[in-house]
């Protein structure tokens, strides 16, 4: 074996793997940091500042706190599930981090540098699935908690993933009809090709989308599984030390993941803004991935917002939202991007 | 009208819009926060710190050694003992012992003292390394600010 293929078959594989695992970790790091400290501030208060440079350390600190936790099963739990649930819910969230693209092929000499692990022709359906796979870790951890709150918890989650699951299908279905493709490379080429980028064409896809996305992570306004002011801590109030972090990690890694679908499929991926105008070709200079960032934490910068902003949907509200709103209105939004689309 | 108007609202998230942006508002408010050991928030004036002995103009000491507050003090937290010197007609305290873990700053000793020796101070930090330094004596009654820090925990002021 010539030290060539080495690297192209072995070395730059594994390193896209670790990269693909740590660049999560990072972005929850600095997630709960800025979710810790934005909340403050709209609060008026000022939030972890002494851990590290203004509290970045702060989250390092409660993991390592949390890995030195006893771990707790409760003795009439069931003892497989109550194990299985929080890898569930991390491994799912982490390997559809897999199919997201980074940014743009680069070509270093001969070689193309490609920014993702694994590229598949269906991978926003493998993304999607995958997302939707988190939920029954929820579900199966808050059933074999063998407790009152943990269970409620899990019966909100089926209600919930009931509701939000149908209105994403539905939007991203305007997308796919527009980029022809479910490779979400293919979504993003499409939009430099294309004059406009999927967001500003379909708003409607996008507000009902982020609404729904909101709701699949969990997120306030729509945290009913883990509503702490009704149940405790909701699905997780029986889990202690690292498999609470595993869940409390997988929650902000689905935020990251959903962000980098919105940004994907609605907002033009690693693009620069206007990507096909010369006057803004100096924008392309800046690499696609600091472009792609740029965007994600934009978004995660929102769902930080709205948590500090909107106090907690009802469970009845939520279901009647996405039944009697969205998914009527995402259908009707299909239909008429239809018809717009041959009739111009 | 008002139907379609609030319908129209809430359909175009104007409300949840108009929310954000009193939220954003606060994000760029002044903080209330005080960053504890760095920056004391200063007690209030009728606050009831630490009891302590006062002095008169010329330096002496403004207790008598009456023991008023030894005999009023609910959990017993003095032990005095004074002395009339040559040709006075006052006292002067001896030993002033007072235990600070058995105070609860019920503030009865500082009523009842007829000369008003001993009153309430500012300083709240009270804490130590040691359980040594919860037990005042005569000179350690009249420390102020610092040099109370000092002697509590070593002067490392947190």
């Amino acid at each position: 074996m010539t030290a060539q293929t080495l690297l192209f078959e072995l070395l730059i594989p594994v390193a896209k793997i670790i990269a693909v695992i740590l660049y999560p970790m990072i972005m929850v790091i600095v997630m709960i940091w800025l979710e810790r400290r934005v909340v403050a501030w709209i609060q008026g208060r000022v939030g972890p500042n002494r851990v590290g440079f203004q509290g970045i350390l702060q989250p390092t600190a409660d993991a390592l706190k949390l890995f030195f936790k006893e771990d707790i099963i409760q003795r009439e739990a069931d003892a497989f599930l109550f194990n299985i649930s929080p890898h569930l819910v991390m491994f799912s969230s982490l390997l559809a981090f897999c199919f997201v693209p980074l940014g743009e092929s680069f070509r270093i000499g001969g070689y193309t540098l490609n920014l993702w692990v694994a590229s598949s022709p269906v991978g926003l359906l493998l993304v999607l699935g995958l997302s939707a796979v988190g939920v029954f870790g929820i579900i199966f951890g808050g059933w074999a908690s063998n407790s009152k709150y943990p269970l409620m918890g899990a019966l909100r989650s089926v209600v919930q993933v009931l509701s939000y699951e149908i209105p994403i299908g539905l939007t991203v279905l305007t997308v796919v009809f527009f980029s022809r493709s479910i490779d979400l490379v293919e979504i993003v080429n499409h939009q430099q090709h294309g004059k406009i980028w999927f967001g500003f064409m379909l708003p409607v896809s996008f507000i009902v989308f982020w609404i729904s996305g909101i709701a699949e992570t969990n997120r306030a306004p729509f945290d009913l599984p883990e509503a702490e002011s009704e149940l405790v801590a909701g699905y997780h109030t029986e889990y202690s030390g690292m498999k609470f972090a595993y869940f409390y990690i997988a929650e902000y890694t689905h935020m990251v993941l959903v962000s980098s679908l919105v940004v994907i499929l609605f907002f033009g991926g690693w693009l620069p803004p206007f990507p096909n105008a010369r006057f803004f070709s100096f924008l392309h200079w800046i690499p696609g991935f600091v472009w792609y960032l740029i965007k994600i934490m934009f978004f995660l910068y929102v769902y930080v917002w709205i948590r500090a902003t909107l106090p907690r949907y009802r469970f009845d509200a939520l279901i009647k939202l996405a039944w009697k709103w969205f998914v009527p209105l995402s259908m009707a939004n299909f239909f008429v991007v239809v018809a717009l689309k041959y009739l111009l | 009208m008002s139907k379609t108007r609030s319908f129209l609202r809430k359909f175009l998230l104007i409300d949840i819009f108009q929310g954000l942006l009193i939220t954003l508002k606060y994000y760029f408010s002044s903080k209330v926060t005080i960053q504890y050991p760095e920056e004391v928030q200063p007690p209030p004036e009728r606050f009831k710190g630490l009891l302590r002995l006062y002095r008169d103009e010329a330096g002496e000491p403004l207790c008598i050694a009456c023991k008023a507050c030894q005999r009023i003090c609910p959990t017993d937290c003095f032990d005095i003992e004074g002395e009339r010197r040559e040709g006075a007609r006052r006292m002067w305290p001896t030993r002033f012992n007072w235990k600070l873990d058995r105070c609860t700053s019920c503030g009865l000793c500082v009523e009842v003292c007829p000369t008003d020796a001993i009153r309430h101070s500012d300083a709240f930090r009270m804490t130590s390394l040691s359980r040594g330094p919860l037990l005042f004596h005569h000179p350690e009654m009249y420390l102020t600010g610092e040099e109370l820090q000092k002697y509590f925990c070593g002067g490392c002021l947190r």
